[in-house]
């Protein structure tokens, strides 16, 4: 047999071969810079130090999380801003969606613009509402050029309680998603066949059954996908709220991380950091497989992206 | 009573007109403002209440006479609408003071006026008792001076492009060998596979940061594009296996099989044939690797110190003590600048991802 290698037969190896080749930089790159670093951050977690440094084996970074009062107040912050967002996002971009789901004049003008507020950097959405909601900022000019406002009268946007400065987020947040969400499901409503809405019409259906039957159970992959991706970024928003309201007072994890791992220099807040970024790591992915596995997704096949 | 139908499609057609309008600005509004910010003088940011909401591109001066020898400066004030005084309480005709005002100007006014044309103006004052006129606003000063001001903006922004370009080479080539194995071959261990590409999503890439400011330091690559550039690959090349694997996905098989037909080998059919058409859907798939790379923030913030990409640079200006609003809304625009430019080139590719409507 091994004399008689035709190269027909290496070709036909080689073919065998050929998707595990390409596979491979991919796999061998996540294996080094993924899964080693999570690996380390696991493991760095649970050190007083590196070992070469004769760290030890401690749960005090973790007890460093669990004991500290901002620790709590960000879950909380992040709770609520994660619920409420993601569900008020969602169900405001498919209403635009539904109804703007028509050609009309201008309408790739429209969709033109409605993907730039999601383009842009997180800086410069923080510098935007920064600069928007100070006192003397642009959305207290506006008010007082539209006639809404008096000349001496303007509203302290930023001097609110910890309630409304969440609101000012969410509004932020939502004024930069909301757009983006409606395009995507408007995409996914334009795939949809006409035919099967109106089908659904001919036999009797108001127009709610259709939507609730048909529409939605048809868009059910689009929206499992952009949920997912939204819930994974709202988990970690934290660079407009310090860009609005400095650090620490308006606190959510990832900010709480930066604070640990940037701000402060000490070596036990930076294990502290690790712990907590180890635990928001953990949050994101139970809250990713809770939503995958409600949705039903999970279980079944994945489609493809396209 | 039924409305009649006619009158009932109008009615729809407008409030659609309405809702869009509303949207649309909504959008728009913000942007526009800051835009608007960032070409404000130091005068307008400081002095003028309301702020302008559309940039004005010229200032408009009025110089009195006080006395034979001496004249004073006003500027109007849109917030107020009127004059107001403006830099030194009265001037002199001499070459000296006229040097001080025009560097006054080109600081406070955003405005160029030479010496010698200032004192044409006092001249002017002096002859009839008053004299007005406007001047040029200079629209990229506070560009300028936004790299001035805040050291090492401009560097930052060569580390913020040598990362971007790093990462398009390292996630575009890596991901797309696996997104055309994907496309194009069944294997096994295919959907473990999918899986995990998005689990790799799930993992906030600061997780990775942390430990990674040890391990690129014993790479002697913390503080360099290109330690960052391995850290935002990570999260890239998950995105850019299923945006190649669908690009790929697009190209039908046929075409290589009719190359293999006519004696091209595998490698060649894919170089010749399959490459070639996929190139727009991998430019954006590159581009898109730019945009995020070029916006993101954390991992930066983590892993640099002497050496931060622009958006970190742009950040700590708002954070720093003397945060100056019209400066930083400079820095802001240049920072977006290209984002918004590849968002718009690439989008759309970025829908079709989503389902595939065409703008």
């Amino acid at each position: 047999m091994n004399a008689s290698k035709t190269p027909g037969l290496i070709r036909e190896r080689q073919e065998r071969m050929a998707p595990y080749l390409l596979i491979a930089p991919a796999v061998i790159y996540y294996a080094i810079f993924w899964l080693f670093p999570v690996l380390n951050a696991i493991s760095g977690s649970f050190l007083s130090a590196p070992l070469k440094q004769g760290g030890e084996w401690t749960l005090k970074n973790y007890a460093a999380v669990f004991t500290d009062s901002m620790f709590y107040r960000a879950l909380i912050n992040t709770a609520i801003i994660v619920v409420v967002s993601v569900s008020l996002e969602f169900v405001l971009a498919f209403a635009l969606a539904l109804l703007i789901n028509k050609k009309f004049r201008g309408s790739s003008l429209f969709l033109f613009l409605a993907i730039i507020p999601m383009s842009l950097p997180a800086v410069a959405v923080g510098a935007m509402w920064n600069s928007g909601l100070a006192t003397n900022g642009w959305l207290n000019s506006a008010l007082v050029h539209l006639g809404i406002l008096g000349e001496a009268e303007k509203i302290p946007f930023l001097a609110g309680g910890q309630g409304a400065n969440i609101l000012l987020i969410i509004l932020v947040d939502a004024w930069q998603v909301i757009p983006f969400m409606m395009i995507i499901l408007l995409s996914g409503m334009q795939g949809l066949k006409p035919e099967m809405a109106e089908a659904g019409r001919v036999f009797g259906g108001t127009r709610w059954q259709v939507l609730h039957k048909i529409t939605i159970p048809m868009l059910k992959q689009t929206i499992v996908t952009a949920m997912i991706l939204r819930i994974i970024a709202a988990i970690q928003i934290w660079l407009i709220i310090v860009m609005i309201f400095g650090f620490n007072r308006l606190p959510v994890l990832m900010e709480q991380i930066v604070v640990n791992v940037d701000l402060y220099t000490a070596e036990t807040f930076f294990r502290k950091g690790m712990a907590l970024s180890v635990l928001v790591a953990l949050i994101v992915s139970l809250a990713s497989v809770a939503y995958l596995k409600a949705s039903g997704a999970l279980g079944a096949k994945k489609e493809e992206a396209s | 009573m039924t409305i009649p139908r006619p009158l009932f499609q109008a009615a729809q057609k407008t409030t659609l007109a309405l809702l869009v309008t509303t949207v649309a600005l909504t959008i728009l509004f913000p942007l526009f403002f800051l835009f608007t910010f960032s070409l404000m003088s130091d005068y307008e940011t400081y002095s003028e209440w309301p702020k302008p909401l559309w940039p004005h591109s010229q200032v408009r001066y009025r110089m009195e006479k006080i006395s034979p020898q001496t004249t004073r400066l006003l500027i109007w004030n849109h917030g107020q609408s009127q004059w107001q005084p403006f830099g030194p309480e009265h001037i002199e005709a001499n070459e000296e003071v006229a040097k001080k005002l025009s560097r006054f100007l080109t600081n406070y006014g955003n405005t160029t006026l030479s010496p010698s044309e200032i004192l044409s103006h006092v001249q002017k004052a002096q002859n009839s008792g008053f004299h007005e006129f406007t001047a040029q606003k200079s629209l990229s000063q506070n560009y300028q001076r936004f790299f001035r001001l805040y050291s090492g903006a401009a560097d930052a922004v060569l580390h913020s492009l040598s990362t971007a370009l790093l990462t398009i080479l390292i996630s575009v080539v890596i991901g797309g060998m696996a997104g055309y194995a994907f496309a194009r071959y069944v294997f096994k261990g295919k959907d473990v596979l999918k899986l995990s590409v998005l689990f790799v999503r799930m993992f906030p890439p600061v997780a990775i940061a942390i430990p990674m400011v040890v391990i690129l330091g014993r790479m002697g690559l913390y503080d360099r594009p290109a330690g960052l550039s391995l850290i935002y690959s990570v999260n890239q090349i998950a995105m850019n296996i299923w945006i190649t694997a669908s690009i790929f996905m697009g190209i039908p098989e046929s075409l290589e099989e009719a190359a293999l037909i006519f004696g091209a080998n595998k490698r060649g059919a894919f170089f010749r044939i399959t490459l070639p058409l996929a190139v727009p859907g991998l430019a954006a798939c590159a581009m898109y690797s730019f945009i995020s790379s070029w916006n993101e923030v954390i991992n930066a913030l983590i892993l640099t110190q002497f050496r931060p990409t622009f958006p970190v640079v742009v950040y700590k200006s708002l954070l720093g003590a003397n945060a100056q609003v019209h400066l930083i809304a400079a820095g802001s625009i240049a920072q977006a600048a290209p984002a918004i430019l590849f968002t718009l080139i690439i989008r759309r590719y970025l829908l079709q991802m989503w389902g595939g409507v065409k703008v």
